[in-house]
């Protein structure tokens, strides 16, 4: 499967980040927290830093296997919550102070 | 209320499309289903009754923000004595993350030996890993939810990212790091 930051391109105005500066910033980057210039030059170090890379997938890996464990909310409860909403944004429900 | 239809459209607008989310997070706080419902449906009439005063911006972190303050008053209420840790959340959010794995996966192993880091996990790390890894919400909106400078969020969610990490390098799972 293709890596999100192999399909960036490197951008010759920037110097690609050292491999101290990736693991300062690694998980801001996988995250989607790190600023666009900053997201450049990470970007830039993981297509030639084979040990980074590494890095970077099993920080993904992580991040996938936490995300399977959320659970299912229950629908019943989420279906009277919508509705309950969609009654005070009609003007139905009494909550006014 | 001066203007309850501009009101009514700011909620459909900002509070509607939040609701599972906030649900989502209710369940971590309350750990109850039916006090999470009944949490959420507090939050949206506190919601409704500042819409106006809500300046549009960032409408998930605004909800948490009141979701998070509702929680803690409704604890005051109920269970007076914590009144010492008022907020209560980190203590709710001890166990979120001990959840079976159902989907046996294509890498047990891996899936396994991550259950096991979360297990000695201490708290606060184990919540911020909740609320952003398996929630999907941003450091700023975790930080709504556990009253904290969303620098702290980062800042333990990494560490117990890296303390996960280190037990996987130990089991064989994970590359050797710099």
């Amino acid at each position: 499967m293709k890596k999100p930051w192999k399909s960036l391109f490197r951008s010759s105005a920037k110097r690609p980040m050292t491999c101290g500066e990736v693991g300062e910033w690694l998980q801001h980057y996988l995250d989607g927290e790190l600023d666009d210039r900053r997201s450049e030059r990470l970007a830039a170090h993981l297509e030639d830093c084979r040990r980074c890379g590494l890095e970077a997938d099993t920080y993904e890996r992580i991040k996938h296997s936490l995300a399977d464990r959320q659970p299912a909310v229950p629908a019943d409860s989420l279906a009277r919550l919508r509705e309950f909403g969609a009654r005070i944004a009609r003007g139905d429900e009494p909550v006014e102070r | 209320m001066a203007n309850p239809e501009a009101s009514q459209a700011l909620f459909e607008q900002h509070v509607l499309p939040e609701i599972e989310v906030l649900l989502r997070v209710a369940r971590s706080l309350t750990r109850n289903d039916a006090d999470a419902e009944d949490l959420v449906q507090d939050t949206l009439i506190r919601a409704y009754r500042a819409i106006e005063r809500f300046d549009g911006r960032h409408p998930r972190a605004w909800l948490l923000t009141i979701l998070r303050n509702t929680h803690i008053n409704r604890n005051r209420r109920q269970r007076p004595e914590l009144l010492r840790d008022p907020d209560g959340t980190s203590r709710q959010l001890n166990e979120l993350v001990a959840v079976d794995v159902t989907d046996a996966g294509v890498d047990a192993g891996f899936d396994a030996e991550i259950e096991r880091a979360l297990a000695e996990l201490d708290e606060p790390f184990r919540s911020v890993l909740q609320l952003v890894d398996v929630e999907g919400l941003t450091y700023a909106e975790a930080a709504e939810v556990l009253g904290v400078p969303a620098g702290t969020v980062m800042s333990r969610l990494h560490r117990a990212r890296g303390r996960i990490r280190d037990r996987l390098d130990r089991a064989g799972l994970a590359p050797r790091s710099h």
